[in-house]
């Protein structure tokens, strides 16, 4: 689900259509936190594609959550 | 007269986002009697490895009509906001064009479609606010937020990019309402089918989590899609968000 990009960024290698697989890996991420309202793609709240640290790409995102 | 406040890139991981930001300008240029401001849009622009931006290159616009006296204490404002407001780290850019003097309508709807295609450069920006006389300046960081102010400002201008800030207000979602009493909030302008069927005025719409709307020939338009066998008769859905992504 997840790599290093060539800057190493972790990226989420499912794209921009994964939207379980992205619930998912927000259930298991404690730095989660939702972004504003006006940047939310999903009404599942809880998604990495609705989280404020998730930096979208061309294709897909990069997780830019600090996880203890 | 009529004006686009455009603002982007003021924001960092962090901080209180762009669209809020340009709801407070919007709010304090009410309270302060210089004009009406509209709802604020949000534009997507394009995602690329060689723009910087946070988390999603968005720009955010208003419309206000104002009156011209208030022109220079509205940019004053909005730059002086922007200077306090904006997060460590930002780029913020802010671009208020007064419509009835613009030398070319055409160039900025042009400028803000293609800076959802293509990489632009600020200078680029510079020279056609130059030209169209608009107000473009840079708040700090880099100043990389004039691409996406003057961009966001001309997607506004023409009037088919955006979903609109915030979500609308009606009963408890799951409820069932007519087109009719969609029409009568005040956040709907429009109602439309987004295959393109014919909506009418007495058809049963279920109400989903948070509708939005988007723009759409210069209006803020609720989008539906058909329900076969929705409950109580509905025969419509309001979108959801991922729906809605593309705007």
């Amino acid at each position: 689900m997840w790599r290093n990009d060539q800057t190493g960024a972790r990226e989420f290698t499912l794209g921009k259509e994964s939207w379980g697989a992205a619930v998912c890996a927000a259930l298991d991420c404690s730095g989660f936190a939702a972004d504003v309202d006006e940047e939310l793609v999903t009404d599942d709240e809880r998604s990495c594609y609705n989280c404020r640290y998730r930096r979208w790409s061309a294709s897909s995102f990069t997780c830019q959550a600090t996880r203890p | 007269m009529k004006i686009l406040l455009a603002i982007d890139d003021t924001d960092n991981l962090e901080s209180r986002g762009t669209g809020e930001i340009a709801s407070l300008i919007a709010a304090a240029l009410q309270e302060k009697g210089w004009g009406s401001a509209s709802f604020v849009t949000r534009h997507q622009l394009l995602v690329h490895p060689d723009i910087p931006y946070t988390s999603h290159n968005s720009a955010m616009c208003f419309v206000a009509e104002i009156e011209e006296g208030h022109l220079d204490r509205i940019t004053a404002f909005a730059k002086d906001f922007l200077n306090h407001e904006c997060a460590e780290g930002s780029d913020p850019g802010l671009c208020v064009a007064v419509l009835d003097r613009l030398a070319s309508a055409d160039d900025l709807i042009a400028f803000g479609r293609r800076a959802k295609l293509e990489v632009i450069t600020m200078q680029e920006a510079f020279d056609l606010a130059g030209r169209l006389g608009v107000h473009l300046s840079a708040h700090g960081g880099t100043g990389q937020g004039v691409i996406g102010a003057l961009a966001g400002a001309g997607l506004r201008l023409w009037g088919n990019d955006g979903r609109l800030k915030g979500c609308l207000e009606f009963s408890e979602p799951g409820s069932r309402l007519r087109v009719s009493e969609l029409l009568d909030h005040p956040g709907v302008e429009a109602v439309r089918c987004v295959a393109g069927g014919v909506v009418r005025a007495d058809d049963l719409v279920e109400i989903g989590e948070k509708p939005k709307t988007v723009l759409l020939e210069g209006a803020s338009v609720l989008l539906l899609s058909a329900v076969q066998g929705g409950e109580g008769g509905a025969t419509w859905q309001t979108l959801h968000r991922k729906q809605l992504r593309g705007y």
